[in-house]
């Protein structure tokens, strides 16, 4: 079964089913258990797993010495540094833990702007990627937001509570205005355990992109910025006076569009998706730009492998 | 300039109101349409220096309202139908007389003069104003109306091109006669003459015409006059040869120099003739063709000049047609008479059956039957009776028995007299008759009538009072012409058979059997019905060629004949510059020019659909909105 059942509809045309299998087939998801998301950072975790941890425990990795203790288990004594050193040392290993994996999905009405597209987007990655976190033992959490965290799919681990992911991304609707700097400051208010945070959004913030990533640095998580674009909205479909207004603030504002104009408007929209990215290159904030028309398996495989974000 | 439509104020009332919704609409549509936008601080970025581009957008959008209320002003004064000042006096009423006469299809002016007074009447038409009225007339042997009198430009237009050139004199005193009786009540009146003014002699026409008032205006056409015809052309069949016959024809040359003319005479579209003519200047030569064979039926002569010297190529051509040659039945009831045989054998188109008195007759139907002496009941054997001396129970009673009696009164026109003396025939013995009313006399002596002709029971008669054996006439050549026209004139094989009829005037065709109306094929292939008046289809013909008689249930053929101009003052076309009517030259015609037209509402509404084209693409195209 692919990741996209998560989106069919009960009732959806046989054609849809087809083309979105065609997009996140079982192929593709067998390419994303190979995969596992990269944390430059070492959090600690809670149960064992697959991560280096700081703790020193039972694992096979050799880290250290200490002296016997009463108590400790005979079978960890390392008896060749007893020959050379006389003195009784226990063998440490370090301890593999999970990964707290945060996604923070966007669920503003400005990303069911126009067809929708941006918001399938999101919701695509963060279960792919939730996924590939699940599959490596990770603890996955999502959460909607908008200008607070609108919903919360519980911390779960292990690849078969995927549909959990599922069930969650699907009942996950869009609305409403975006203030992530509020949500954040809710998020991280709501997660002690510190880890990656994902977060996908078309960074659409009347207040300002940079509180809400600043919001998730500042609190020692490590936050990851999936900026989903929709080209499309960089030359819309206008001509002539018009009134426009804001889909989340319904801010008015009236204009005479103009092929020039136009062009304005597309090097605003470029100059805007540039400020974000040097904002997040500055500060050592992985940035990956989303394009919806990108292909999505090549934006998964290829771009995230390549930017690290993925290994 | 003036308003012939709504009176001003009315149209102030109308502009206000509109102008008022106009406003109210625009105000209405400056609420712009709304459209979502993901992000509006984007727009923020870049409208901050868009803000001088906001007035030029507002002054814009000013100018479209201007643009609006000009189009209402546009549409308020159409509805004023403003006029110039010189269309809005009382309108002229114009008779446009349009000369279509067989020397209007001259070439002298390219392509023919009629073309040329057509396009002068088109002007006149494009150039009248709102108020004025005209007709169309065509002026032919009859003055024809083409239209209504009638303001309206396309129906005077339509019959200007309906106007045809017929192979007639144009009747220029009808036509004046018919333009005053149709301007008779109506203001400025002005009878319009569009044609090469040749109309004979009109010194006298001013006496016979009175306009009444109606100005007279005259547009010449027409630039030389050079022109040969053939002014005569006729042919018959010899009364004893009927397979042989003999033409007739004159040519005119109407030129002042001569003319090398190359005549061309053509029998059943055969070519049996050409010869080469030279004619002086206003020469008319005559021609005789004498004892020709090879046509059964029609002829055809042309004649063909040098370029230059004839201009009138309608004249050129002469048709007609020979008598039909049929073999007529005849039926011979006598004891024998040599000299009756003798007459009788002179025709060989005679199917002749002799039988005696009393014999058993023949079972078959005659054309004529020629009873000598004697005068049985034939029924519906013959269809006509030749009688000689008929007995007293015969068709006629006996008035007195006569003696030593001759012919001292006779119908010198009737065809069976034709080409007949009968002054000084000696009869020794004979009768006179008590013809009855209905009867007529063809010839008589001081003691009564002694040749009679009529009908019985719907068979004609031709009764001679003396068996022609007592008398010397069987002596004279006038014998056998008395037989055979006799029979000619009963199964209307007349010798005296019109070979052409004269266009422009009234034709009566004999028509057989008792039709009430007949068809006519016209040369140019038209078809129409013709009214038949004792015996006789009625038409005035207007055009050259040969002409086709049809009718009855069957729509049978009933005969052909041919017509031609053969008007030699039609043929002298030589154009006159000047109309004189009563010492009177007539006045040249004033028209206005075309540019500019009087419905200059149409304009208006023409210039409000553009302008709204303009702004509807505009719109659609989002160029000033």
């Amino acid at each position: 079964m692919g990741l996209l059942e998560l989106f069919r509809p009960k009732s959806a045309p046989r054609r849809a089913e087809v083309r979105r299998a065609a997009l996140f087939d079982d192929d593709f998801q067998k390419k994303l258990e190979s995969l596992a998301i990269v944390s430059r950072r070492i959090f600690a975790g809670r149960m064992r797993a697959d991560r280096r941890s700081k703790k020193k425990g039972s694992g096979v990795e050799f880290a250290d010495h200490r002296d016997y203790a009463p108590g400790d288990d005979f079978r960890s004594v390392d008896w060749n540094a007893y020959q050379r050193f006389g003195r009784l040392l226990v063998r440490l290993y370090e301890e593999e833990e999970d990964l707290s994996i945060y996604f923070i999905v966007d669920s503003s009405s400005s990303m069911a702007f126009g067809d929708g597209k941006k918001f399938d987007q999101a919701r695509r990655l963060a279960a792919a990627l939730a996924y590939v976190g699940l599959a490596n033992l990770d603890r996955v959490t999502i959460v909607g937001a908008t200008d607070e965290v609108v919903s919360r799919m519980p911390t779960t681990r292990g690849k078969g509570r995927i549909f959990k992911v599922f069930e969650f991304l699907s009942e996950l609707t869009p609305g409403g205005a975006t203030d992530l700097g509020d949500a954040m400051k809710t998020f991280v208010a709501q997660h002690k355990r510190r880890g990656l945070a994902v977060l996908v959004s078309d960074l659409y913030d009347p207040a300002g992109f940079e509180r809400g990533i600043n919001t998730l640095r500042f609190n020692r998580f490590e936050p990851f910025v999936l900026h989903v674009v929709d080209h499309k909205e960089a030359r819309p479909e206008l001509k002539g006076d018009v009134r426009l207004y804001d889909c989340e603030t319904g801010e008015e504002r009236e204009v005479t569009v103009t092929d020039s104009l136009l062009d304005d408007m597309a090097r605003a929209f470029d100059d805007y998706q540039k400020s974000i990215e040097r904002f997040c290159t500055s500060r050592q904030v992985p940035y990956f730009a989303a394009d919806v028309g990108m292909p999505f398996d090549e934006l998964v495989l290829r771009v995230f492998r390549r930017g690290g974000f993925l290994r | 300039m003036g308003l012939s439509g709504l009176p001003l104020g009315s149209l102030l009332g109308i502009f206000g109101a509109a102008s008022a919704l106009v406003v109210v609409l625009y105000i209405l549509k400056l609420r712009r349409r709304a459209v979502p936008v993901p992000f509006s601080r984007i727009w923020d970025s870049i409208l901050r220096d868009k803000q001088a581009s906001e007035l030029f957008s507002k002054l814009r959008r000013l100018l479209s309202l201007l643009l609006q209320l000009a189009l209402l002003a546009l549409l308020v004064t159409a509805l004023g139908d403003p006029k110039p000042k010189e269309d809005l006096r009382e309108g002229r009423h114009l008779v446009l007389l349009i000369d279509a006469s067989a020397s209007m299809k001259a070439v002298d002016v390219k392509p023919s003069r009629l073309a040329a007074a057509k396009a002068e009447a088109e002007k006149i038409v494009r150039g009248l104003g709102a108020a004025d009225r005209a007709i169309v007339v065509q002026l032919g042997s009859v003055p024809t109306p083409r239209s209504s009198m009638s303001g309206d430009q396309s129906e005077l237009l339509q019959a200007i091109t309906a106007v045809s050139a017929s192979d007639t004199r144009a009747e220029l005193e009808a036509g004046l006669a018919f333009g005053r009786d149709s301007l008779r009540g109506l203001a400025h009146g002005e009878l319009v003459v569009i044609g090469d003014g040749a109309y004979g002699d009109t010194s006298t026409l001013g006496e016979r015409v009175s306009l009444e008032g109606a100005v007279l205006r005259f547009v010449p056409i027409g630039k030389s006059g050079r022109n040969l015809s053939i002014s005569e052309f006729s042919v018959r069949r010899y009364p004893l040869d009927k397979s042989r016959y003999e033409v007739m024809l004159e040519i005119a040359n109407l030129n002042d120099v001569p003319a090398d003319v190359e005549l061309e005479l053509a029998g059943d579209g055969v070519v049996v003739d050409v010869t080469r003519l030279k004619l002086g200047p206003n020469e008319r030569l005559p021609r005789y063709y004498q004892d020709l064979a090879g046509a059964s039926r029609s002829l055809t002569a042309r004649i063909k000049a040098a370029p230059g010297l004839d201009d009138l190529p309608a004249d050129d051509v002469a048709y007609a047609l020979l008598p039909e040659r049929r073999r007529a039945r005849v039926l011979v009831v006598s004891a024998g008479n040599t000299y009756l045989e003798a007459a009788l054998l002179l025709d060989e188109y005679l199917d002749v059956s002799q039988v005696a008195p009393g014999a058993p007759l023949p079972d078959a139907r005659f054309d004529v039957a020629i009873l000598d002496g004697v005068a049985p009941s034939l029924g519906e054997r013959a269809g006509s009776l030749l009688y000689l001396d008929p007995p007293a129970d015969g068709p006629l009673t006996h008035a007195a028995p006569l003696e030593d009696f001759g012919f001292d009164t006779w119908e010198r026109k009737s065809a069976v007299l034709r080409f007949m003396s009968m002054g000084d025939i000696q009869v020794a013995k004979g009768h006179s008759f008590k013809p009855q009313a209905a009867d007529k006399v063809l010839g008589a002596s001081d003691h009564g009538p002694i040749l009679v002709s009529g009908a019985r029971d719907g068979h004609r008669f031709v009764a001679l009072g003396f068996d022609p054996r007592n008398s010397d006439l069987v002596l004279r050549i006038a014998w056998p012409l008395f037989v055979l026209n006799t029979i000619n004139a009963f199964v209307e094989e007349d010798t005296g058979y019109v070979s052409s009829y004269r266009t422009g005037e009234v034709w009566r065709i004999a028509v057989p059997g008792s039709l009430a109306s007949v068809s006519l094929l016209q040369p140019g292939g038209a078809k129409i019905a013709v009214p038949v008046s004792d015996g006789r289809a009625v038409y005035r013909g207007e055009h050259a060629g040969f002409y086709k008689l049809s009718g009855g249930p069957d729509d049978a053929p009933l005969g052909e004949f041919a017509a031609n101009l053969s008007d030699l003052e039609e043929s002298r076309i030589a154009p006159r510059k000047e109309l004189v009517l009563a010492g009177k030259p007539a006045s040249a015609v004033a028209i206005a020019p075309v540019s500019f037209k009087s419905d200059l509402w149409i304009y208006l509404l023409l210039a409000v659909i553009g302008i709204s084209l303009v702004e509807w693409i505009t719109y659609h195209r989002r160029v000033t909105v």
